[in-house]
């Protein structure tokens, strides 16, 4: 299998001098297409630095970093945001719903962005609303909805544009087991159907058992090897 | 995407701060309004003073300046009538009125004062200078009566004589020839302009009795009335090309105090202009800086889901028009209302440089005045929020939604 995403040596630290902090020391890893990859470790242990870096909305320190064998470090903003608007989506771990947009017009906005017919848009938003269970919240705003809710629609938009890569931190946290269930089968679903690849923080179990191979950071190393399920 | 929809929610979503904004702006829009509506409607009294007094075309004997003055008459304007005359044909034209200036002493039993006269035509004389020059007992037609002249005096100078009318003055003048000349003459009325030199130490009598007091029917100037004051400046060209041995002049050029006023007023309100937008822009930039710093996590987020920063751009752009237009009629509203109220209180100003008396406030409404000071206004609104913008997008999208 091709690799999406590889990492080379990734290094990141804050600050300079001696309010220096080191968030990550020098991660090495593959992503292969299709593939379900969890980061797991404790809370400030640099998971959401490693997310932040490979879903190029953050800058490593030090190392190389490839999407689809494109050299990323090399990229200006610019590229990077075309980048991040066509191949990546992301689920964050507070939601980010853009607060004046309806449920419908947040998960609309990723395909608007990339041009695509206003017919294709509906029809794709109402199937996913669907899935998910929010068809009658379609007409609501962000602070209407329950946090659950709200994760549903954060992952109905990192998932509508079909993306190769899909970057998750802390997905489930404010879902119950029942919803949690029902955002997986769908990422699962992208992730057989389009061989979507997932880089996924999480503690939840439920999470890491779905996921191809597992990654330990402590204090942003890597914790031993990267774990194959069998 | 329905941006504008957005822009509305977006600003309904923060409504005590966008009411702030929307005061702020408001309010100094309205403080603009009201003393730049002011200014106009004081440059126009004062352009219509100018004009009352001295015709909107002026025309005067080309002797140069400086040979006249001293005890002379300066009576030296000419065969004025024939001017006159070819001028009552032409269909811009209102009134042709002659005017002799003289000077000498007028005194009733011991009191007597140095005065400024005219010889002034008594039947059109008063006609023109409207709520400028308001007259006190004086006929109208103004003319002699009987075999004693009639005199009208400047309010002070009367006083200073302790004349009432039908008083009998005497009229101390130097003719051409140097010999000075005593006349009897009745007090038919007074003047009052609000001008001091005027009020103080002038008085009129009829052409015909200054001809016959100083020997010539020479004048010092004709000034001529239009219709329009817009011909002003086309009649003084083709009349300075046609008349020979004159100076033709428009009201402008003779408008000291209009020049001199407007000068000192631009000066006034400029700095008080400048310092309202100075005001209005830091209360602004402050409260939207604000505001669009606490939405660095939305920014943040349009950025991780790739839009370009134009649009974010373009986006609180929106919003800055919405809140700028909003704010733009609410303050179009307050000085429309304000200028309406103070203009029907008549409440007074005090009297402005070369004037002894106060004058009644008036604010001009103009819309186009409004409207080019409100887009100023907009216009600071919008990069008020483009700077903070501009300092939000900087942010890091991974710290901004950390
Ligand atoms: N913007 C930042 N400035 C300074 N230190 C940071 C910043 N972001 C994260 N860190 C530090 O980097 C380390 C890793 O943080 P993070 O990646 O958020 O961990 P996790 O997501 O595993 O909880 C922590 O020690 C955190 O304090
Ligand atoms: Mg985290």
């Amino acid at each position: 299998m091709a690799a999406r995403l590889s990492l080379n040596a990734i290094s990141k630290s804050y600050g300079a001098g001696d309010s220096r902090v080191t968030a990550l020391t020098e991660i090495t890893l593959s992503l292969h297409e299709g593939e379900f990859f969890a980061i797991q470790g404790s809370s400030g242990s640099g998971k959401s630095t490693l997310l932040n870096i490979c879903g190029l909305i953050d800058h490593p320190s030090n190392g190389d970093l490839h999407l689809n064998d494109i050299a990323i470090t090399q990229l200006n903003e610019q590229q990077r945001c075309m980048h991040r608007r066509k191949s990546i989506g992301f689920i964050f771990q507070h939601h980010q719903l853009i607060p004046a947009m309806t449920v419908y017009e947040n998960i609309a906005y990723p395909l608007l962005l990339n041009n695509k017919p206003s017919r294709q848009v509906r029809h794709e938003v109402e199937q996913l609303l669907t899935k998910l269970n929010l068809t009658h919240r379609r007409k609501h705003l962000p602070r209407q909805l329950s946090g659950g809710e709200q994760q549903r629609v954060g992952i109905a938009r990192a998932l509508i544009k079909r993306p190769q890569l899909i970057i998750a931190d802390e997905p489930s946290a404010s879902l119950d087991h029942q919803h949690a269930d029902a955002g997986l089968q769908l990422m699962r679903e992208l992730n057989q159907t389009f061989a979507a690849s997932f880089l996924i923080a999480s503690h939840d179990p439920l999470v890491i058992a779905h996921c191809d191979r597992k990654l330990t950071l402590l204090d942003g190393h890597m914790d031993g090897h990267i774990d194959s399920h069998s | 995407m329905n941006w504008p929809l957005i822009a509305v929610r977006n600003i309904l979503r923060d409504g005590t701060r966008v009411i702030s904004t929307l005061l702020i702006i408001a309010v100094g829009l309205t403080a603009l309004l009201l003393g730049s509506g002011f200014m106009l409607s004081t440059y126009d009294s004062l352009q219509e003073i100018g004009m009352r007094t001295e015709g909107h075309v002026i025309i005067i004997d080309d002797i140069p300046e400086p040979l006249l003055g001293g005890s002379h008459q300066q009576l030296t304007l000419n065969n004025w009538q024939s001017i006159q005359a070819s001028l009552w044909d032409d269909e811009r034209v209102l009134r042709v009125l002659p005017r002799a200036r003289f000077e000498g002493i007028i005194s009733k039993g011991s009191r007597n004062a140095v005065f400024f006269g005219s010889g002034v035509d008594p039947h059109e004389e008063f006609r023109v200078h409207g709520p400028f020059l308001r007259t006190n007992g004086v006929l109208d037609p103004w003319i002699a009566t009987s075999e004693t002249q009639d005199v009208v005096l400047g309010v002070q100078l009367a006083r200073t004589l302790n004349a009432i009318k039908g008083d009998l003055l005497t009229l101390q003048i130097a003719g051409n020839s140097g010999e000075i000349s005593q006349t009897p003459v009745r007090l038919a009325g007074t003047y009052q302009s609000g001008t001091p030199e005027t009020d103080n130490h002038t008085l009129m009598i009829s052409l015909t009795t200054t001809a016959t007091l100083l020997g010539t029917d020479n004048i010092s100037q004709l000034s001529i009335y239009l219709n329009r004051h817009q011909d002003a400046s086309a009649m003084q060209a083709s009349l300075q090309e046609n008349l020979n041995n004159v100076i033709v002049q428009t009201w402008q050029q003779r408008a000291e105090l209009y020049h001199k006023v407007k000068s000192l007023y631009d000066r006034i309100f400029g700095v008080m202009g400048l310092i309202i937008l100075v005001v209005v822009f830091l209360a602004i930039t402050n409260t939207i800086s604000l505001a669009i710093y606490q939405r660095r996590k939305e920014i943040a987020t349009f950025s991780a889901l790739g839009t370009k920063p134009a649009r974010i751009y373009a986006n609180f752009i929106l919003e800055a028009l919405l809140i700028g237009i909003t704010a733009s009629m609410l303050g179009m509203l307050l000085a429309y209302g304000t200028s309406h109220a103070i203009n029907l209180s008549e409440l007074m100003m005090p009297a402005p440089p070369g004037k002894s008396e106060g004058y009644p406030i008036f604010i001009y409404i103009s819309w186009s005045h409004y409207l080019l000071t409100s887009l100023l206004l907009i216009a600071i609104v919008v990069s008020a929020s483009l700077l903070a913008t501009y300092n939000t997008t900087k942010i890091n999208i991974a710290t901004a939604l950390s």
